[in-house]
């Protein structure tokens, strides 16, 4: 069966690129362009694993997000990985202590390796 | 005397107790806040106990609480050995045969508590009570001073470790108890040695409170004042509280007006100084807030920066694999070259970015345990095939014995390893690059060293700072910032390391040195 990704990411260009790729990959692609909207849509669909952007749209930041999904139990166990052009050290780090899997920069990666680092976090 | 210590001996407990309350009530879940309240308690407990024993009648009693007060100390110690673990930061996590030990050594002294091994008998002097203590009150000593030398090398490690913040919360806790102990010494040792005994009794309070009072401060307080700060602070204090005694006990008119006047001149100047001491500390605090702000300033930046370069790259390296059909020859080739140039773009924004945090000083260091043979493996690996591709050799020299691990952060340490190799690659036209260890006493060195076109005396002085290259540089390769070593000099620095090059001169290669120590 198909793994199902859910990319929260505003910018609609990365949103179509990283959508593009992955399914050209041979996964599902699920997107929300902001945090609330991510929660329900991880709450209705139950992805695999989420690729969060971390500055978002509003006050409800990537952060926000990860704050929230733990105190969901249905959508609390599903791996995260911050995927974000943020690059700052606080930041990285309370996401990381909030449950992040990783903490990647976008720009030093290709859509290619950042698959791969999906398929190591969903052990294929 | 007697009046000052029914005085201050009972407000000096109630100030612990309430100064462990307020640390408690603040986050009463945190173990740190919930430690510091057991010290609180056992140590208020211990001076409770002396206070009843140097005011009681009863004899009976007397014995009773002087046999009671050593358990203050007993459980004080224990739990300042585990608060030293964890703050201001946690060192490790307090083991399963720690606690036994612990728990042993409290079980020792509560058997023996109401036995005549703790107070052989009590009596009462012209000045109070006094007892015969009985050996396990020798004991206390040894057993205090063993777990204040651990106690010490905790705050030692804690102290090599730290942040700045962390860093002065413990310069505050040693002064604390650099002043505890000194009025200790002074009361119980120096002024009785000169035959002054009236303050023998006044010493442990007045030494705990300094303590409590200094420990609680930097548990509490967001933003702590630098130590001079705080020293000028309690020297005017100390020296108004003199003035002030002095002129209570002036002998005459005449001397009570002149030191009268002296305190209200020494009042009026000590107003001048800590007021310019707090307009200090605003403007420090100002400009953190603006240092703070510059860094967000310059992550939001880089942020919006790298957008577009990720767009970018992501769909050229889409276009490159095959992703859209195939791609051949020129096509190709113009793709590669504006992946290239958009990498750069991409190495530069996080240069400029790491040079920038760097200058801010807001580059934190996340040590660790770190195997510095299997890091430059992982390096080495990763620049082989760039190293091929000019049909240059990269050898990693392994070390006949195992190379110590070393305290320090895996990824910068990283980076910096990297980049020597790197740039060895690009200023190598022929032979190629050796990567070594020399391992000292005190520390490790990590030679990289080239066949390339060498450096100039001139360069070498310059060459770590930011924006330069040798003259070499200039001329066969022209990518890049000048920021590499600049910043590969400021990490190795921050991890009390030096960083320098050699070299014979012009088209004699060179060789690149980092020292670590070992910890």
């Amino acid at each position: 069966m198909k793994k199902k990704i859910l990319i929260v990411e505003d910018e609609k260009m990365l949103a179509e690129m990283y959508k593009n790729k992955l399914e050209n990959e041979g996964f599902g692609v699920l997107l929300a362009f902001d945090a609330a909207e991510a929660l329900e849509l991880a709450k209705k669909e139950k992805p695999d694993m989420i690729l969060l952007d971390i500055l978002l749209p509003g006050e409800k930041n990537g952060l926000f997000f990860l704050k929230n999904q733990k105190q969901i139990s249905e959508i609390a166990q599903i791996p995260v990985i911050a995927f974000s052009n943020y690059d700052d050290p606080k930041t990285k780090k309370e996401a990381l202590e909030m449950g992040a899997k990783d903490y990647l920069i976008k720009a030093d990666y290709t859509p290619r390796e950042i698959v791969e680092k999906i398929k190591i976090y969903l052990k294929y | 005397m007697e009046t000052l210590l029914l005085i201050f001996s009972p407000l000096s407990i109630l100030l612990i107790l309430l100064l462990g309350v307020v640390v408690l009530l603040k986050d009463p879940k945190n173990r740190v806040h919930l430690s510091f309240f057991g010290i609180c308690l056992s140590l208020s407990t211990w001076l409770l106990t002396n206070f009843i024993v140097d005011t009681t009648n009863n004899l009976e009693v007397a014995f009773f609480f002087s046999k009671l007060a050593i358990m203050g100390p007993v459980f004080a110690a224990p739990i300042s050995y585990y608060f030293s673990l964890i703050f201001p930061l946690p060192l490790r996590k307090f083991t399963r045969k720690e606690f036994f030990v612990i728990i042993l050594g409290i079980m020792f002294f509560l058997i023996l508590l109401p036995t005549r091994f703790n107070i052989e008998k009590v009596w009462t002097e012209e000045w109070g009570v006094s007892f015969r203590p009985g050996p396990l009150y020798y004991f206390l000593f040894f057993y205090l001073i063993i777990y204040f030398f651990f106690i010490f090398l905790n705050i030692s490690k804690a102290f090599r470790t730290g942040n700045k913040k962390e860093k002065t919360q413990l310069q505050y806790l040693l002064m604390g108890f650099s002043f505890a102990l000194l009025i200790g010494i002074a009361t119980n040792l120096i002024l009785p040695l000169l035959g002054y005994n009236k303050l023998v009794k006044i010493g442990p309070p007045l030494s705990v409170v300094f303590f409590v009072g200094f420990t609680s401060y930097t548990i509490v307080t967001k933003q702590l004042f630098g130590i001079n700060v705080i020293l000028t602070q309690i020297v005017v204090g100390i020296m108004a509280i003199i003035l002030f005694i002095q002129t209570l006990l002036s002998e005459g008119p005449y001397w009570r007006i002149l030191n009268l006047t002296a305190l209200l001149f020494f009042l009026f100047f000590s107003w001048l100084l800590i007021r310019y001491t707090f307009l200090e500390i605003k403007r420090r605090e100002e400009a953190e807030k603006l240092s703070q702000a510059k860094s967000e300033f310059l992550s939001i930046a880089s942020h919006q920066l790298r957008t577009p370069l990720t767009v970018i790259k992501g769909y050229l390296s889409m276009l490159l694999e095959g992703g859209y059909g195939q791609v051949e020859g020129q096509i190709k080739r113009v793709l590669e070259n504006v992946y290239l140039a958009n990498e750069r773009l991409i190495r530069l924004v996080n240069d400029f970015l790491k040079a920038s945090r760097i200058e801010t000083g807001k580059i934190d260091l996340n040590l660790e345990k770190t195997n510095l043979e299997t890091l430059i493996e992982n390096v080495v690996s990763e620049l082989e095939i760039k190293a091929k591709e000019k049909n240059l050799y990269l050898i990693f020299e392994k070390p006949k014995e195992p190379i110590p691990e070393i305290l320090a952060d895996k990824e910068k340490i990283r980076e910096v390893l990297v980049n020597l190799i790197d740039n060895g690659i690009r200023y190598t036209k022929s032979g190629g690059i050796r990567v070594g260890f020399e391992q000292e006493k005190k520390f490790i060195r990590i030679f990289v060293q080239d066949t390339g076109e060498g450096l100039e005396k001139k360069d070498l002085e310059k060459l770590f700072e930011s924006f330069s290259r040798g003259s070499a540089g200039e001329k066969l390769f022209v990518e890049g910032a000048g920021l590499g070593l600049y910043i590969a000099k400021k990490i190795v620095e921050l991890h009390k390391g030096k960083i320098w090059a050699e070299s014979e001169g012009k088209g004699k290669g060179s060789t690149f040195y980092v020292e670590l120590p070992l910890r």
